[in-house]
């Protein structure tokens, strides 16, 4: 077991698949750190509100990301990744369903390079919607993001976490998207 | 999760009979206590109980027989079962009894930040307050241990930070005991009356005592995170509890100041309430000043000797309102190191900060729901009423104008009780329409209704029902007739309570048929209205979008917008048609855009008219005039009155369907009154 020391935030809305990211990551991370921390939100911001999770992988007592602290910030949808920047810490990864980075001002733009933040802006809504899949846009970000190493895992190790997390009826619709997400 | 965690507690300590009423961030408790005792032979009985009050009556009086007891419930819900608690303290129990009250700071999901402990305090029960999932499943044991040991109900009190966090567990065999019910008649103590209750006090003092004595002598109850120094004292030593105290050392992890490395002695106590007297003393005895780390109210603050040497909320060093972050953490702690002149290695770096704003984001009911409709219709149909309402999903009619009070359970019956006799005391007739969601109702709707009824009020009640408590996750509501553990339960009939509850106007409506909805509402107003009216109940039914999608749409249709034209303001034309003078058009104006001149003349400010055509609509003599465009006049009436999250802005002006979002409900088509809404032709879903 890799001593895995690892704090994250996922971002997104009600409905997009906030809780499956995460508990997707949680389960990687539990397999090669261990002790893993999540925290969840429920009730009322399910209603088409901002959802946000936290995990901390490795020696943490509480689930909650302090702000400049997160190793990755993994958004569903642009807006989301704005609210939750403040997460980053120097260095880290931020990844973002959507086409480009013309979401954010140049100034923001110029603050994350000057961070040395590194980004990944990928169309995973389109992605999954051409695969046949509309509501697999947050599986296909996971993917891409292993893909380009925005993730201290390897896709097989993120995959067995989907296969422990997907329902028996999902998963093969799961495998070919993650199959067409990862190419 | 803590829910599931707290829940596998109580199996593994074998808990017996088990009740809740749902409400965030408690309600994954007793589903999980379903589930892990299926491990179990007998399994634990369980019951989704239809309010707090009566999930603790039966959990205690449970108790009485020997049985080890629980209930689940918000911290709001502890008000509502606040009575029997109170007394419980002085009679206390046999079997072991756990009162679980979730804490919500913040607050997330709820009406107030109020702190469980405060409550526990005011009570005289033993509360506990764990720090992670794993920390409350532990101290379900220890809570039943302590409650059989002293025969005293306790309370655990997780916050929400618990409940929501997840954490790998490794299970415990669940415990099975041998408990047949033994209830030994002893009216003295089950009955007592308040002459004996000063003796009960009495009594219940000297446990309390020994209690704090006992907790006091626990080092797994007393954590000691970092000691205490060998000799001299400590500037700054640490009090905490809870979240709280798992925030704290991480965020001192982060500043440079791990509590393993034992700079700042740290002291952790797992029940605040009675304080534990010994620990705590010997960290005072030990330490210059004490920073007092608690989520949400300052209890172990108010509690702890020496207070003036108590750095805390009362201080002001703790913000006294709001959830405390870690962000807001290590602002306190960097503040009170630096004030007991302790340098801090390694402080806060200045986290990004961009100008770029995240978009607002509302909550909002579901594409497609009935409740919608519901609202919609009562802003159409009482333009100048008040909509008194209740806690629920249909609390977000707010988007819609249609909800006015939201206060506590059951309230929007008793409100609208009130409201409406308030101007008839004047001699006004104003329209008043409370809105209460079917679990709300059962919870304490019924009891205010009867009141209602009885009192003679006049007013209309909207019962929202979608046969399930959809806000806190489809849990069923007794008119389902099924049971949280599968036991068999019994259907009730809505309407036949309604009707026992002495309401003669009572009628069922499908929100989705707008016809019917609005004849419904208009005969119950018409009966409320007259001096010999009483309480009109409109049942308005449809399945939950959330919870039965193929039932509530049955056949989804793909709707569009057809085109976009601007705006025209309607003529008003009394010589083809004379003005009855009766004031709707000028009532029901969002805008503001018509105004009585002098009898039967309405002028219309074409300025501020957004064409959306509702006085066209309403007026009964055809006086005013405005064709429907047959394209969308960007109006804004659907998003203000209906506020469909799959209605978004076009880049024509106006509104486009999101079929992201959209849910094929086809309500929409309906209350444009342009027709710029209309289906796509061919069903999209067989």
């Amino acid at each position: 077991m890799r001593r895995l020391t690892w704090q994250a935030v996922v971002a997104g809305v009600g409905g997009q698949g906030v809780l499956f990211v995460t508990r997707v990551l949680a389960g990687a991370a539990a397999r090669t750190s261990g002790r893993v921390l999540v925290s969840e939100v429920h009730g009322m911001a399910q209603r088409g509100g901002a959802v946000v999770s936290h995990l901390k992988a490795g020696p943490f007592a509480a689930p909650l990301v302090s702000p400049g602290r997160a190793e990755c910030v993994l958004a569903l949808e642009p807006g989301e990744a704005v609210r939750n920047l403040a997460f980053l810490a120097p260095g880290a990864a931020l990844v973002v369903d959507a086409p480009g980075p013309e979401f954010l001002s140049p100034r923001a733009r110029r603050v994350l390079a000057r961070r040395g933040v590194r980004t990944l802006f990928h169309d995973a809504t389109t992605l999954a919607r051409e695969a046949g899949a509309p509501r697999g846009a947050n599986l296909a970000l996971v993917a891409a993001a292993a893909r380009e190493g925005m993730l201290p895992f390897s896709p097989a190790e993120l995959w067995r976490a989907v296969e422990a997390v997907t329902p028996p009826a999902r998963l093969e619709a799961n495998r070919r998207l993650w199959q067409a997400a990862l190419a | 999760m803590g829910n599931e965690a707290i829940g596998r507690g109580l199996v593994e300590a074998g808990v017996q009979v088990m009740t809740a009423y749902p409400g965030t961030p408690s309600s994954e408790i007793l589903p999980a206590v379903v589930r892990f005792g299926r491990e179990v032979d007998p399994p634990p009985y369980c019951e989704w109980s239809v309010n707090e009050k009566v999930a603790v009556e039966v959990a205690l009086s449970a108790a009485y027989t020997g049985k080890r007891t629980a209930c689940a419930m918000k911290q709001v819900g502890l008000n509502v079962a606040l009575d029997p608690v109170m007394s419980a303290a002085y009679i206390g129990v046999v079997g072991g009894f756990i009162i679980v009250s979730a804490d919500d700071p913040g607050p997330h999901s709820s009406q107030t930040e109020q702190d469980s402990r405060l409550l526990a305090h005011f009570a005289k029960l033993p509360v506990f307050d764990p720090d992670s999932p794993a920390h409350a499943r532990d101290l379900v044991a220890e809570a039943f241990r302590l409650s059989e040991r002293f025969a005293t109900p306790v309370i655990l009190r997780p916050s929400l930070r618990v409940c929501h966090a997840r954490q790998n567990l490794r299970l415990r065999k669940p415990r099975v005991l041998e408990r047949p019910a033994r209830f030994v008649r002893d009216p003295f103590r089950w009955a007592a009356i308040p002459k004996m209750r000063l003796a009960l006090h009495q009594a219940l003092n000297r446990r309390l005592e020994a209690i704090a004595r006992h907790l006091g002598r626990s080092k797994r109850l007393n954590l000691w995170h970092a000691p205490l120094p060998p000799r001299g004292k400590a500037r700054l030593g640490i009090l905490a509890s809870g979240i709280a105290a798992a925030l704290a050392r991480d965020v001192l992890a982060e500043l440079g100041l791990p509590v393993e490395g034992g700079r700042i002695p740290f002291l952790q106590v797992a029940v605040p309430y009675p304080l534990p007297q010994g620990p705590v003393e010997e960290l005072l005895a030990g330490c210059q000043r004490i920073l007092v780390l608690e989520e949400t109210e300052p209890v172990l603050e108010l509690l702890a000797p020496e207070r003036h040497k108590l750095w805390g909320r009362l201080s002001g060093h703790v913000p006294s309102a709001g959830e405390l972050t870690p962000e807001r953490l290590a602002a306190v702690l960097e503040r009170a190191l630096g004030e007991a002149r302790l340098k801090v290695p390694r402080p806060r770096a200045k986290p990004i900060s961009v100008p770029d704003q995240a978009p607002l984001r509302r909550p909002n009911l579901c594409p497609g729901c009935a409740h919608r409709m519901v609202f919609y219709a009562l802003r159409r149909l009482f333009p100048d009423g008040i909509y008194p309402s209740d806690i629920g999903c249909y609390t977000l009619g707010l988007n819609q104008g249609a909800v006015d009070t939201c206060h506590d359970m059951g309230a929007a019956v008793n409100f609208a009780a009130a409201l409406s006799r308030a101007y008839q005391m004047d001699g006004v007739e104003r329209p008043v329409v409370a809105t209460i969601g079917d679990s709300t109702f059962y919870h304490s709707g019924t009891t205010g209704l009867i009141n209602a009824v009885y009192n003679g009020a006049r007013f209309v009640l909207v019962i929202l029902d979608n046969e399930t408590t959809s806000m806190t996750g489809m849990q069923p509501t007794p008119e389902s007739g099924l049971t949280a553990d599968g036991h068999p339960g019994r259907a009730v009939d809505l309407m036949a309570l309604i009707r026992g509850c002495g309401v003669e106007q009572v009628e069922e409506v499908d929100p989705y048929d707008l016809a019917g909805l609005f004849k419904a509402l208009r005969r119950a107003r018409r009966y409320a209205a007259k001096p010999e009216g009483s309480v009109a109940v409109v049942v308005a039914r449809h399945a939950c979008v959330a919870q039965r999608p193929r039932e509530a749409i049955p056949r989804p249709v793909r709707v569009e917008v057809c085109g976009y034209a601007p705006a025209t303001a309607p003529r008003f034309d009394p010589r083809a048609h004379a003005c009855a003078d009766c004031g709707r058009c000028v009532e029901i104006c969002p805008a503001e855009a018509l105004r009585r001149v002098r009898k039967g003349r309405i002028r219309v400010d074409a300025t501020a008219c957004t064409g959306c055509r509702l006085c066209v609509e309403v007026c009964p003599t055809g006086t005013l005039v405005l064709e429907p465009a047959g394209a969308c006049v960007d109006c804004g009436l659907c998003r203000s009155w209906f506020n469909c999250p799959a209605l978004v802005s076009s880049p024509e002006g106006g509104v486009a369907v999101d079929q992201k979002w959209c849910a094929g409900c086809g309500l929409c088509v309906e209350i444009c009154l342009h027709g710029a809404i209309r289906e796509a032709g061919q069903e999209v879903r067989a």
